[in-house]
């Protein structure tokens, strides 16, 4: 609603809307959302996850572990942070205005890898304190284009990655700059065929 | 350069640089990057990335966090033979750029690695603040956080975000 009444407004004032209808817009997109809270407040549970937004990977160099992923992946590296409190940089799936792979929705943000360096332990941003995980992200798993397992791990081997092994026909796992396990994989492996 | 240009703009907008100044730092970047393509003309060897193909994620009891994610995201599991394991579809069709998340449950050998995934963040389309945190509470979480992004926790106390494409955006 914020971002609709932003661009409205800019809309205005450039004259490209009439006041009239930048009320009538308003209106209509404010009705909109009292409808949808009216809709919750029957009985929507949960919400329905589009896309991985972003991974946040925690490491002691997050310029390595950028670095690492940047060489094996071809991802850019945007938006350093390397100050007094923040040591982090983003990589994303795509450039910018680009679409996700398979979303037609024009709302969805490419997925990133935030690559950070810092305290586990510090409170989070709201001050809270942080409850400790009892579980772990034992790997992550990414999906390549042209999935060919025998070029795949000529390539790897070519950039010097480390501890490659192939899982079947379909996913190669191998260690990353920290020795986290990384998988990749062809769109073949998917919830109906991993682990069928 | 897409960074650079936006944040040179806002700096425009700003009244930081004149529009003499904007103009010649285009214009010099553009030959830079120029030059820098030239040089960096070889293929890549790297591989073409899609995005991300699933999440693994370990814990003492698989079901514990099945349900939880199944709740909470609307998922439907695949290929749970009670085996210690289940897929949680979202996202495009599954074979088309479609992502799941495995809950398994710890396996002999975890590694321990220094490096670690300590919350992943989930982007929700059409995105509205009041029916996103009302539908979380309703599912029996207790959502904090700001417009276009929420944070919660799941039964394992790992942090689970969610946002909107201007809540958390690589450009933004």
């Amino acid at each position: 609603m914020y971002g609709l009444a932003a661009t409205k407004l800019e809309e205005f004032e450039q004259g490209k809307i009439s006041r009239r209808q930048l009320i009538q817009s308003l209106t209509v997109a404010a009705t909109s959302v009292g409808a949808a809270g009216a809709a919750s407040a029957q009985g929507q549970v949960g919400v329905t996850p589009a896309l991985i937004n972003h991974v946040s990977y925690t490491c002691p160099d997050f310029r390595k572990a950028a670095d690492w992923y940047s060489k094996v992946f071809n991802l850019e590296q945007v938006g350093l942070k390397d100050d007094d409190k923040t040591h982090e940089v983003t990589l994303p799936f795509n450039k910018m205005g680009e679409q996700p792979y398979g979303v037609t929705a024009k709302d969805v943000s490419p997925t990133f890898l935030i690559m950070r360096s810092r305290d586990l332990n510090a409170p989070a941003a709201n001050g809270q304190a942080r409850p400790k995980a009892t579980n772990v992200v034992n790997h992550m798993a990414y999906t390549v284009a042209d999935f060919d397992s025998a070029r795949v791990q000529a390539q790897l081997k070519a950039l010097g990655v480390q501890n490659i092994r192939a899982a079947g026909p379909n996913a190669i796992h191998m260690d990353d700059a920290f020795g986290y396990d990384v998988e990749i994989c062809g769109l073949a492996n998917n919830a109906l065929t991993d682990g069928a | 350069m897409e960074r650079f240009i936006a944040d040179l703009v806002k700096d425009f907008e700003r009244g930081k640089i004149d529009r003499r100044q904007f103009c010649e730092t285009v214009a010099l970047a553009a030959t830079v990057y120029a030059a820098g393509s030239a040089a960096q003309a070889a293929p890549a060897q790297g591989l073409k990335m899609l995005g991300v193909n699933h999440i693994s994620y370990a814990c003492s009891d698989y079901k514990v966090a099945r349900d939880w994610y199944m709740k909470v995201f609307n998922l439907k599991s695949y290929n749970d033979k009670g085996m210690g394991r289940a897929n949680l579809a979202f996202g495009p069709e599954q074979g088309k750029g479609g992502q799941f998340l495995i809950t398994r449950n710890f396996g002999n050998n975890e590694r321990k690695a220094p490096a670690v995934v300590d919350h992943i963040c989930y982007t929700v389309a059409n995105w509205d603040d009041a029916r996103v945190n009302n539908a979380l509470k309703a599912a029996g979480t207790n959502p904090t956080g700001r417009h276009g992004s929420v944070n919660v926790y799941d039964p394992n106390g790992f942090q689970v975000q969610i946002a909107s494409i201007e809540g958390e955006n690589p450009w933004i």
